[in-house]
């Protein structure tokens, strides 16, 4: 490894955990596709900021093209007020806008600004280590990882600072109102950090890779859990993970670095989103399973409990009566004699006394809805838990 | 594309070859996903577009990766089905796990977008010298429709049309109550998918002209500037409808006109402007006409809230009509010597001099001004 690849790496790295922390909020707050209006329509304000500035890397060029991010916040909500049309129609109905001024002030300029569109969609991560901060003369490192170090520590001095109003206004958001803490001001505070690092970490890794960091990690988090602080740490982890190893993907296919993250991200998210232990689709799938199972358990164990008569407890009749396919009504059968809830005498069923008290423990669940009765079942049935 | 002025745009439009087949191609293109916008505007999935039109570019890339060669329809399956591919797992997250839509369609959008990038920068760098030009799917290119383009647009149109009058009840039933559908017995699934897919579809064909990044405005902002007009669905299906198609064509013309622009951006920014004079003039919702109801409605109360007053005062003296001092109304809100004027231009009221009085048909008004409000309030 050389010093460009490690440097490279470190920005990547940066950039995904600066932009992981405010994801996380973003995605917790049910406004993931704030971040993908903000991340186009920044565009207008990097081009104007560079007509004004000359330097993509210029702080003011940042601020200005920030600045933007929030207007597009404030417009679109402005829009939700006047109720003309719903919530998601107003994002989709300003940033195309915004992104396409961008485009029109870039291509009507392309002789003057060395900016390309698709360097601003994609970013050019492998230049990054050439352009050089210079402090009187002696080389500091990349402009870049000075830019997102920079960024990188307000965001988590604001997130130490702030914490617990962030947690309670992203989970009960009257709660926050009532305790004094100002929901405009840290939506707002949100807004202007997420706009803040979109604005930084696009230079470095383009407009779409600060979307993909920003709700990758921290929608694969949260599949694992719901603790707000694990769920920053896991977000971050993630983030830093994809960073490298993408950047190992793209050095070994010579290909876009940015794609190469948002791909190893999505690699590890559709890995999260089957194999997750509890939420993941496979789980999702079992239990969902299981449940249909246990409710025709429960519907059998019941019917055997109404009625007393041999012929309507005959094997056979019980396939037409409760009307199952052949293989659930054996699957259902075996599930039963499993757990010694019935006997099976001469093709009659009959409840056993533990399948009795079990059903009318059931009934009785269903009944009232109430958890203490069924607390000593819930060992054995998925139905009950949670 | 040489440069020319509006003008001769429109006197060319007729007998140039190429610019008439870009015209009818994004006049063709603004109106199928203006009517199919206004599906997913109402069922509130405008963002969906959005990620659907990130989703296919890594089918294109796929498709080019496979067949090696260029050709549009080749290229707009591949894009086909990645969007499929993409919208399902949305339904995918949003059905089997707590992720909330808006993060769903986030991932889908920002990942396929980037694996797509990928196998674009992957595809640049091989030794091929057919790749290039692939890019121009990012923001689209009307230039490069040909007359083939436009046929496979206008068969996917009137398919597109046939099954919406097939199927329009059943799709105006799903749209404004889906639980009512299905215990109609109408396999709700089926024609949530058929609509889906018929929006995926209409996405894909503008690929080309507009690009992944702005396609979802095609879909959108036809839509939400018709519902402005109109309460009814045929009605707001048929002007989203004519509302893209202009949007395409003066898009079109001014991309043209000018150099060095691509036509998707002038085409979302032709479609915004439409949306913004919705916004402001149209006459129900509007926020002009809404301003100025709400003025009027306020002058109106204030007017009733003087006379009111008026009439709380005439009533303790046995003469209605007896003169009293203006100055006395000084220290009431709804007073304005423009409300005062209005009530003697309804002959509520007269004034001599500093004095003024109630009419007789002022007092009975003020008087059934409470009478009415209380039997309103019962």
């Amino acid at each position: 490894m050389n010093n460009a690849q490690i440097e490279i790496q470190i920005i990547a790295s940066l950039v995904s955990i600066a932009c992981a922390i405010p994801g996380t909020f973003l995605v917790l707050r049910k406004m993931a596709m704030i971040s993908d209006a903000i991340s186009h329509s920044i565009l207008p304000g990097i081009v104007i900021g560079f007509f004004l500035t000359q330097d993509l890397n210029s702080p003011i060029l940042i601020l200005f093209a920030a600045f933007t991010g929030i207007i597009t916040v404030v417009l679109v909500e402005y829009i939700q007020k006047t109720g003309l049309v719903k919530e998601d129609t107003a994002i989709g109905l300003v940033f195309p806008a915004l992104f396409s001024i961008g485009v029109i002030l870039i291509a009507k300029n392309a002789n003057d600004v060395h900016l390309d569109v698709d360097a601003v969609l994609l970013g050019e991560l492998a230049f990054a280590p050439f352009d050089r901060l210079l402090i009187l003369g002696t080389d500091v490192g990349p402009k870049a990882l000075w830019i997102i170090g920079v960024i990188l520590f307000i965001t988590i001095t604001l997130l130490i600072a702030f914490f617990k109003e962030l947690k309670v206004s992203t989970f009960d958001a009257g709660l926050a109102a009532s305790l004094g803490f100002s929901p405009a001001i840290i939506h707002y505070g949100l807004m202007s950090v997420a706009s803040v690092t979109t604005v930084g970490a696009f230079d470095a890794v383009g407009a779409i890779l600060v979307v993909a960091l920003m709700i990758a990690p921290a929608a694969t988090a949260y599949l694992l859990t719901t603790d707000l602080k694990k769920m920053l740490a896991l977000a971050i982890g993630f983030g830093v993970l994809s960073a490298i190893s993408g950047y190992w993907f793209a050095h070994w296919l010579d290909a876009s670095i940015a794609g190469s993250i948002t791909t190893m991200l999505g690699l590890i998210f559709l890995f999260v989103y089957l194999f997750a232990p509890s939420k993941g689709v496979i789980a999702v799938l079992y239990r969902e399973k299981q449940q249909r199972a246990e409710v025709s358990l429960l519907t059998f164990l019941l019917h055997l409990k109404n009625h007393t008569e041999l012929e309507e407890r005959h094997v056979n009749h019980l396939r037409e009566h409760i009307n199952w396919q052949r293989v659930r009504a054996k699957a259902v059968l075996e599930l039963a004699l499993k757990n010694n809830m019935i006997v099976v005498d001469k093709n009659i069923v009959s409840l056993t006394k533990k399948g009795d008290t079990f059903t009318s423990k059931a009934i009785d669940y269903i009944i009232t809805n109430r958890d203490a009765q069924i607390e000593d079942m819930k060992d054995d049935f998925f139905l009950f838990r949670g | 594309m040489t440069k020319m002025d509006i003008t001769e745009y429109f006197q060319l439009v007729f007998t140039d070859y190429t610019l008439r087949t870009i015209t009818l191609g994004t006049a063709i293109l603004g109106a199928v996903t203006g009517m199919l916008g206004s599906f997913a505007v109402l069922r509130k999935q405008s963002l969906l577009g959005d990620a659907i039109s990130h989703a296919a570019l890594p089918g294109i890339a796929i498709a080019f990766l496979i067949t090696g060669a260029k050709d549009t329809n080749t290229l707009l399956l591949g894009a086909l089905v990645s969007g499929l591919i993409g919208t399902f797992w949305i339904r995918g997250i949003v059905k089997k796990t707590h992720l909330k839509s808006d993060t769903a369609l986030g991932l889908i959008l920002s990942l396929f977008f980037g694996f797509g990038m990928l196998l674009l920068t992957f595809i640049q760098k091989q030794p091929n010298a057919n790749q290039a030009g692939l890019d121009k799917y990012l923001f689209g290119q009307a230039a490069t429709l040909v007359e083939s383009d436009v046929w496979m647009m206008a068969i996917v149109t009137g398919l597109c049309l046939f099954v919406l009058l097939l199927f329009w009840k059943e799709f105006k039933l799903l749209l404004f109550d889906a639980d009512y559908t299905t215990t109609l017995g109408f396999n709700t699934k089926f024609i949530d998918i058929l609509i889906t897919s018929f929006i995926v579809l209409a996405i894909v064909l503008g690929l080309q002209t507009v690009g992944v990044v702005l396609m979802s405005a095609m879909l959108l902002a036809p839509a939400a500037a018709a519902r402005q007009w109109t309460n009814s669905l045929a009605t707001m299906v048929f002007l989203a409808a004519i509302f893209g198609a202009f949007s395409g064509v003066f898009g079109t013309a001014i991309s043209a006109s000018q150099t060095n622009l691509s036509t998707g951006p002038v085409i979302v920014l032709v479609a915004s402007v439409f949306v913004f004079f919705s916004f402001v003039f149209s006459p129900s919702r509007g926020l002009l006409f809404k301003q100025i109801r709400f003025i009027k409605n306020r002058r109106d109360l204030e007017l009733h809230k003087t006379l009111a007053f008026m009439h709380h005062i005439a009533e303790t003296h046995d003469d209605i009509s007896h003169p009293h001092a203006i100055i006395l109304l000084n220290n009431f809100q709804g007073y304005t010597r423009s409300t005062l004027q209005k009530l003697v231009e309804k002959n509520y009221v007269e004034i001599k001099g500093s004095m003024w009085s109630l009419t007789k048909i002022g007092f009975e008004t003020a008087a059934n001004l409470y009478t009415k409000k209380s039997t309103d309030n019962e």
